[in-house]
């Protein structure tokens, strides 16, 4: 067991720095001199020579790389070209409004995707069931920022009844945070529960077909209590691979749901700092995302264990 | 400052004094505004931060000089009440006004005058520090009497000091001008987070006549359609600038909403690479001038909106000569005769523009309408700014671009050899330096006389002039209509 969480510990930290590495070389080669952004166009090429000299870009790379890298690892993400900041709280602050936001879309996703999944999967051969299933295919094929922008329109434009989009804190105001927080929320989670609820539905008739639950029907078990008490569990388990998959799919989901809604998320964040070619803020953005992500593959993991008993002892 | 978003304001002071003022459901006027904008500050120093982000958020409002531009753009006094020049036009006796303090609380005296004004050549990086190169010497005769002597006579600076580097600054508010803004101005800010807000609050301690507005909220968008989406749904109350002007009609036919439309500095130009072989040949760029249909252009990029101007200068400028824009009609046939004439034919050129969405729709049109002429303009959309910067502004490497130029009276940077448009024009530069040491009446004819060459020698297609155009909840008064200035002017609305 301990050589299995070491080994994990391994693969983790490797990722990591060569996520660091990677990060690092392809900002490198991007066009763009941070330097001429800082100074704008009345300036002269000596000023920004000068200027890309202040901002230490004229160092090797290996040795940007190094002392970069080096700072992080000890909790230092370094100090914004732009804002002349600490990086390391602007990254906080903005990964935990995308936390909040990706987690409550997730939420609202299984909210949505069990009961209609098991649904569909239950009436699958009736004509609601067929229905319903058509309802979730498109579901699936329209895309989080057009939902977004429909969200808009109808509750915040038309009906007036929720914003447009900002964000606000819930140490400040808690009503007004879920306000802001509930149609981004919707549009983000509403794929990501179209395309649950079909693995829902799949999994649930596929179990339904499964041995165990002819014998628990033998048994004297209703069809619903069959599948409720022996079937659910063993559904479970191929939906929370996809789930654990859509995880980082929501990442990217809510980048593009952050600009809709002007949400400053680390989506935001990392969209206005490569803009500026503020690289120490950008690789430092990447690196927590990757790192995130990490995690939260990590966690569906250990959930797999907690479903699934069989998988203990595999791993 | 190039295409940036900014649009800014400088308003009537006359509607302030008409307002009656509304009044929310506790009978207590509503003196808190949020206001919309696209381009958002990196920090809060424009000292050594380049953009009009954020001169647009703290000039006028938390940062004053000793003068300002009102809406006409007409230099008019701020901290000075008033000022004498000397006959010889080298010296500048500026009265001050008394009892100013900044907002931490140290005094505002010909001392700061001196302070602020001789920090700008060691300490600027950004926002031309080269505009007070006329300066020989700035002496503080007293606590109310400031003299700024210049080494030769510009009509220029003095108009200069109306934008960001006119700001007055005490020398105990200089520590941290990243996050801390220490002020003159009718508000401070009390909060700041790139990306999302900047809220600014009346100043108590306000030398002048105080805002109606005590809260100001000004909150950043990435996306014109959420912008306008926030004023529709009643989030933010005004949007200063708007860049897309297919979102404007919806608000003409809303009685919740009034629309602004005037006039910016912002020329909407089609550059063309003087300096490489594509355009070196002025007969070229005259046929360039007449195979585009402008009015086309700003149909199809900006919905209509804007003004056919034919020349770098603005309205709200007193060189203005409205016929420019009838330099060179749209006229197919002449441009073919025009490059039969240099010998021209089969010419292909890059056409790399920033990916704006104005820039990538008139890029467009104006594929088409060169491809009708013979010419082959192979469009490429690059990254703004860093790209397009990179290759375009500092390299050099194009032919042609199309780009928005939105600093006040730009005519004379574009005109240096050494610019991105690599116009080598030695009579053209005496002459703006000329213009510059001439008397008032003098100065205009001089700049209309080097604008005009600029225009017959094709320097660039000066497409049209942007808009203006603010969208507004009704009730607001003295939302500032023209934006001759970086500033967006918070002090003269009201409700």
């Amino acid at each position: 067991m301990a050589l299995v969480v070491l080994r994990r510990i391994g693969v983790f930290a490797t990722t990591v720095v060569v996520a660091s590495i990677v990060t690092f070389l392809m900002l490198s080669i991007l066009p763009g001199n941070a330097a001429r952004i800082a100074l704008g166009v009345q300036a002269t090429e000596a000023d920004v020579a000068e200027q890309a000299t202040a901002m230490g870009l004229d160092r090797p790379a290996v040795v940007r790389y190094l002392d970069w890298f080096g700072h992080v690892l000890v909790g230092d993400f370094g100090t914004s070209t732009v804002s002349r900041q600490a990086i390391g709280p602007d990254i906080a602050d903005a990964l935990g409004i995308t936390v909040i936001l990706v987690l409550t879309s997730v939420v609202l996703a299984l909210l949505f995707a069990i009961p209609f999944g098991i649904l569909t999967a239950v009436r699958h051969r009736k004509p609601d069931g067929v229905i319903l299933s058509g309802i979730s295919q498109i579901g699936v094929a329209v895309p989080g920022f057009l939902a977004g922008m429909l969200l808009v329109t109808v509750f915040a434009v038309t009906l007036r009844w929720l914003p447009a989009g900002g964000w606000v804190d819930p140490g400040d105001d808690f009503g007004g945070f879920l306000e802001h927080l509930i149609l981004p929320a919707i549009a983000l989670g509403s794929v990501q529960g179209a395309v649950l609820s079909r693995y829902v539905r799949s999994s649930v008739l596929e179990v339904m077909r499964e041995d165990f639950i002819r014998t628990a029907r033998a048994k004297g078990l209703g069809a619903g209590r069959a599948l409720f008490r022996h079937g659910l569990r063993n559904a479970a388990v191929p939906v929370m691979t996809v789930l654990g998959l859509q995880i980082a799919t929501l990442l990217v989901g809510a980048v593009v749901i952050e600009r809709v809604f002007s949400i400053p998320g680390l989506g935001s964040l990392l969209l206005d700092k490569v803009a500026l070619r503020d690289l120490p803020a950008v690789q430092g953005i990447v690196l927590v995302l990757v790192v995130f992500v990490l995690v939260l593959n990590f966690l569906v993991d250990l959930a797999f264990t907690l479903i699934d008993p069989r998988l203990r002892s595999a791993s | 400052m190039i295409a940036s978003f900014a649009t800014v304001m400088v308003a009537s002071m006359a509607l302030v004094g008409c307002s009656t003022g509304s009044t929310n459901v506790e009978g207590e006027p509503d003196t808190s505004l949020t206001v919309g904008l696209l381009a958002t500050p990196g920090n809060l120093d424009y000292t050594t931060t380049a953009g009009a982000a954020i001169p647009q958020a703290l000039l006028y409002n938390v940062y004053e000089g000793l003068v300002k531009l009102d809406n006409d753009g007409t230099v008019i006094p701020l901290l000075a009440k008033s000022w004498t020049v000397s006959d010889d036009g080298l010296v500048y006796d500026f009265q001050l006004n008394a009892g100013v303090t900044f907002s931490d609380g140290s005094p505002f005296t010909a001392d700061s005058v001196k302070f602020s004004l001789e920090r700008v050549k060691d300490n600027w990086t950004a926002n031309g520090p080269a505009y007070l190169d006329p300066i020989a010497a700035i002496e503080a005769v007293s606590d109310t009497e400031a003299r700024i002597t210049l080494s030769k006579p510009s009509n220029s600076w003095l108009f200069n000091m109306s934008g960001p580097v006119g700001t007055m600054f005490t020398e105990s508010g200089i520590a941290d001008l990243a996050t801390a803004a220490v002020g003159t101005g009718p508000y401070t800010v009390s909060s700041f987070k790139t990306g999302e807000s900047l809220v600014l609050s009346a100043n108590a301690d306000y030398w002048g006549e105080a805002p109606y507005m005590t809260d100001v909220t000004l909150r950043y968008f990435t996306d014109a359609t959420a912008q306008t989406n926030a004023l529709l749904s009643g989030d933010i109350n005004l949007i200063s600038g708007i860049s897309q002007f297919q979102l404007v009609d919806q608000f003409k036919s809303n009685a919740d909403f009034q629309v602004l439309e005037g006039a910016s500095t912002g020329e909407v130009t089609l550059s063309m690479n003087n300096a490489s072989d594509a355009f070196s040949d002025v007969r070229v760029r005259q046929a360039v001038m007449y195979a585009i249909d402008r009015q086309a252009v700003m149909d199809t990029a900006n919905s209509g909106y804007g003004l056919l101007i034919g020349s770098m200068v603005a309205p709200t400028d007193p060189w203005y000569d409205a016929s420019l824009a009838d330099l060179y009609p749209h006229d197919p046939d002449k441009a073919t005769e025009l490059l039969d004439a240099a010998g021209v034919s089969d010419l292909t050129v890059s056409f790399k523009i920033p990916n704006l969405p104005y820039a990538v729709a008139g890029a467009q049109v104006v594929k088409d309408q060169l491809s009708k002429v013979g010419i082959t303009a192979n469009v490429t959309a690059l990254e703004f700014p860093a790209v397009w910067l990179d290759e375009v502004f500092s390299n050099h490497d194009y032919d042609m671009s199309l780009i928005m130029h939105s600093e006040p009276r730009d005519v004379t940077a574009f005109a240096a050899p050494t610019y991105y448009a690599g116009y080598d024009s030695p009579e053209v530069m005496a002459t703006f330096a000329e213009a510059d040491a001439a008397d008032p009446t003098a100065y205009i004819e001089l700049m209309k006389e080097a604008t005009t060459t600029m225009a017959d020698e094709a320097a660039a297609d000066w497409l049209y002039l942007q808009p203006a155009i603010s969208l507004a909840d009704a009730d607001l008064l003295g939302v500032p209509k023209n934006t001759p200035s970086l500033a967006l002017d918070l002090s003269t609305i009201a409700r």
